[in-house]
């Protein structure tokens, strides 16, 4: 009776349902599977049970990769918000043919392609030559090697990630302030709140639940970061991370282990890891507003 | 009136089969070969030149249609094992014979020894015997042809040395006389070198001029490195003395190549791919430029690398077909076409030789670079080289330049991590 009622819904939601399996359900599982097997991806898989796991948790790229992304993920998450909140609180603040110009422009880096971006970036990190090099000279300060310094290469891809990503945050959250009742502000006027207090005790709080989607939609990107760092630091499956392993990331080391030591086995590994890491990631992101809310 | 209806229905038949059988004949012999080139290959004059290649064997084999598809070498390597995992191989295909291990642990390279065996003596002698041997893991075994190929050149800008009051009429004969050069260019307020430190390739090109290919690479029987400790304690030397010389870029940045044309660097060492650029900026703004042999420790001897690409031939169906097609692109008239078109070296001997093409300046220096120079990840086909393995190398040295270890200490290290890395 219950599966005559709802069998409609079924059927509706039966494409997804085949594609969902078929493309994501289906590679994480066979992806599982193979994480326990010393594979090449033709040959005959042998079982190593946990093998895969140690070898790729006891390495020093592992250790060097997840270090990186955590000083990255530390960095790069929060600026980016906030950057795209100052630009989208900017950008509200204009009317008609300015608002729809700043918009486009602060989200043309999101539609340019990655190599494209890392070229650019390239030639404004470039030693010597490049533009902010040049800048810089102005000033008197001496060249800086922003992708080969250890101690710049992070901060150098940071900036690139942020002006990519602030152009989308930006989009979204410029759709959340246009949903705030402007009663609000007027109330708050009325009560004597300046501008900031506009921004601290109204925007923000009414923009909750638009923040919590930029805030873990960011978070998940950058547990995947692969092509900037990869793009910037001109790697191949041979050799990637940059200097010293300054720009290496997860995803990168997955991919060099797969397709650079053709050892397909450890690599589904690597990827388990990571999906388990951002699925953990993202529920705790649940529970936390889920009790934020119940507060 | 019957007879003629009969006539008729017989020649019906008759044609009928006719054309049967010509579509039958037509299907059996209408194959398509997929041949993956790299994307440099796949565009302008050299695209041009692959398709008169593709044209001239397809002519002499009717009902044979090949697709050249240009791909980044990445892609290359991706496409492969992708290819062989999924069973979709192209047929014909480049690649760097440092990636052959990987292509013949994930099958997707035919062992074309016995091919290669039925071949006239003539073919087989034409092509230059080191690049060859690289093709050959064991007896019996040859997993492709060699194809085009380099052995690093040192560029060196003549303006900047001039501007240093260095004589630029000899070349620097061995390592001392070069760092000594590399000073002067300093002192004068110019950069002498890009960063060797930053690149697994650049770092080889220095060792070769202390060590050669027996003292680098690997011991595939013990999972060894074949660094030699002490030639690699004096070339990590090397890089600490070149650290305040350097522009710090990297051998492959588009900065170093600016610095050179502005006249800012005096020596680049790289193969003979920049060299279009090069000559591009001596028409354009006058850079005085020319590439002689990288010297080594002593006289007479060079560094530098040398390296091949290869043409592959995956197992399947087509297979001779594709060997065909192979043998036909790496022979001896093809290859000095291409020779002549890009003015690059390759691994056919015979092609190199032709008076026309040995009169090509690049060419002979190349071929001369190639012959003093060291295999860059040899022994090929042997074992997949893990990814650990050049990121110890490009990390000690580094390390051991910004002053973290002594060269005794880092080469000690170096090569310690080495053998972990190989042992696993």
């Amino acid at each position: 009776m219950s599966l005559r009622r709802h069998l409609p819904h079924y059927l509706m939601i039966a494409p997804f349902m085949i594609l969902f399996a078929a493309f994501f359900l289906y590679p994480i599982l066979s992806g599982l599977y193979y994480s326990f097997f010393d594979w090449n991806g033709v040959g005959t898989p042998n079982y190593v049970g946990l093998a895969n796991y140690q070898s790729i948790v006891g390495s020093r790229d592992f250790t060097r990769a997840m270090t990186n992304l955590a000083q990255y993920i530390v960095i790069t998450v929060p600026l980016g918000i906030l950057i795209a909140l100052a630009l989208a609180l900017l950008v509200d603040s204009f009317t008609g043919r300015w608002a729809g110009f700043f918009r486009n422009a602060y989200f043309m880096p999101v539609v340019l392609p990655a190599f494209l971006a890392a070229t650019i970036w390239r030639w404004i990190y470039a030693p010597n030559f490049g533009l902010l090099n040049m800048i810089l000279g102005w000033f008197g300060v001496r060249s800086i090697n922003f992708l080969n310094d250890t101690g710049t290469m992070l901060y150098a891809l940071i900036a690139v990630d942020v002006w990519v990503s602030a152009g989308f945050n930006m989009v979204i959250i410029l759709a959340g302030l246009k949903n705030i009742p402007m009663e609000l502000y007027e109330a708050a006027r009325l009560d004597g709140a300046s501008k900031w207090q506009q921004i601290v005790h109204v925007t923000i709080p009414m923009l909750g639940p638009v923040l919590f989607f930029v805030f873990t939609y960011g978070l998940i990107s950058a547990m995947q970061v692969f092509d900037k760092p990869w793009l910037l630091t001109g790697s191949s499956f041979t050799s990637y991370g940059g200097r010293r392993h300054a720009l290496l990331f997860p995803v990168m080391d997955m991919m060099g282990r797969a397709f650079g030591g053709v050892r397909f086995g450890e690599a589904a590994a690597y990827g388990f890891i990571l999906t388990v890491a951002i699925v953990a990631v993202t529920a705790f992101m649940f529970a936390l507003r889920a009790w934020r809310e119940r507060q | 009136m019957k007879t003629i209806i009969r006539h008729c229905a017989r020649l019906a038949g008759a044609a009928a089969l006719i054309v049967a059988g010509m579509i039958s004949t037509a299907a059996a012999e209408d194959v398509t070969l997929e041949y993956w080139v790299y994307s440099d290959f796949a565009q302008g004059d050299a695209l041009a030149l692959q398709q008169e290649f593709i044209k001239e064997f397809t002519a002499k084999h009717p009902g044979v249609k090949i697709n050249i598809t240009g791909k980044g070498d990445d892609d290359l390597t991706a496409g492969q094992v992708a290819g062989a995992v999924s069973g979709n191989l192209p047929d014909v295909f480049m690649n760097s014979q440092s990636v052959g291990a990987e292509l013949v642990k994930v099958k997707a390279l035919a062992n074309i020894y016995d091919k290669w065996m039925a071949m006239p003596e003539e073919y087989r002698a034409q092509f230059d015997k080191d690049a060859l041997e690289g093709c050959m893991a064991k007896p019996g075994e040859l997993y492709c042809l060699p194809y085009t190929g380099f052995g690093s050149l040192l560029f060196r800008n003549l303006t900047v040395l001039q501007k240093a009051g260095i004589d630029t009429s000899k070349p620097p004969a061995t390592w001392d006389e070069w760092l000594e050069q590399m000073k002067k260019v300093k002192q004068a307020g110019m950069y002498a070198i890009p960063d060797e430190t930053l690149i697994f390739n650049s770092i080889a090109e220095i060792y070769a001029t202390s060590g050669n290919t027996k003292s680098w690479g690997f011991n595939w029987d013990n999972h060894t490195t074949r660094i030699d400790p002490k030639i690699m304690a004096k070339v990590l030397g090397k890089f600490v003395d070149m650290v305040p010389l350097n522009s710090g870029t990297s051998r492959n940045d588009q900065a170093t190549k600016d610095l050179f044309i502005s006249n800012q660097l005096a020596f680049h060492t790289v193969g003979p791919w920049v060299n279009p650029t090069y000559e591009q900026a001596a028409k354009n703004s006058g850079l005085k430029y020319d590439f002689v042999l990288i010297p080594g420790d002593e006289p007479g001897k060079t560094g530098g690398i040398r390296s091949y690409e290869m043409v592959g031939v995956a197992p399947g169906k087509h297979e001779d077909l594709a060997f065909q097609f192979a043998a036909f692109i790496t022979e001896k008239t093809q290859m000095a076409r291409w020779a002549k078109l890009l003015a690059r070296y390759n691994a056919n001997a015979a092609a190199m030789a032709d008076p026309e093409v040995s009169a090509l300046p690049l060419i002979k220096t190349s071929v001369d670079a190639a012959h003093g120079a060291m295999d860059v990840a040899a022994p090929y086909f042997v074992g997949a080289v893990p990814n650990c393995y050049n990121s110890i190398v490009i990390d000690m040295a580094s390390a051991t330049a910004d002053g973290e270890y002594t060269p005794e200490e880092g080469a000690k290290q170096m090569i310690s991590e080495l053998n972990d890395c190989l042992a696993k």
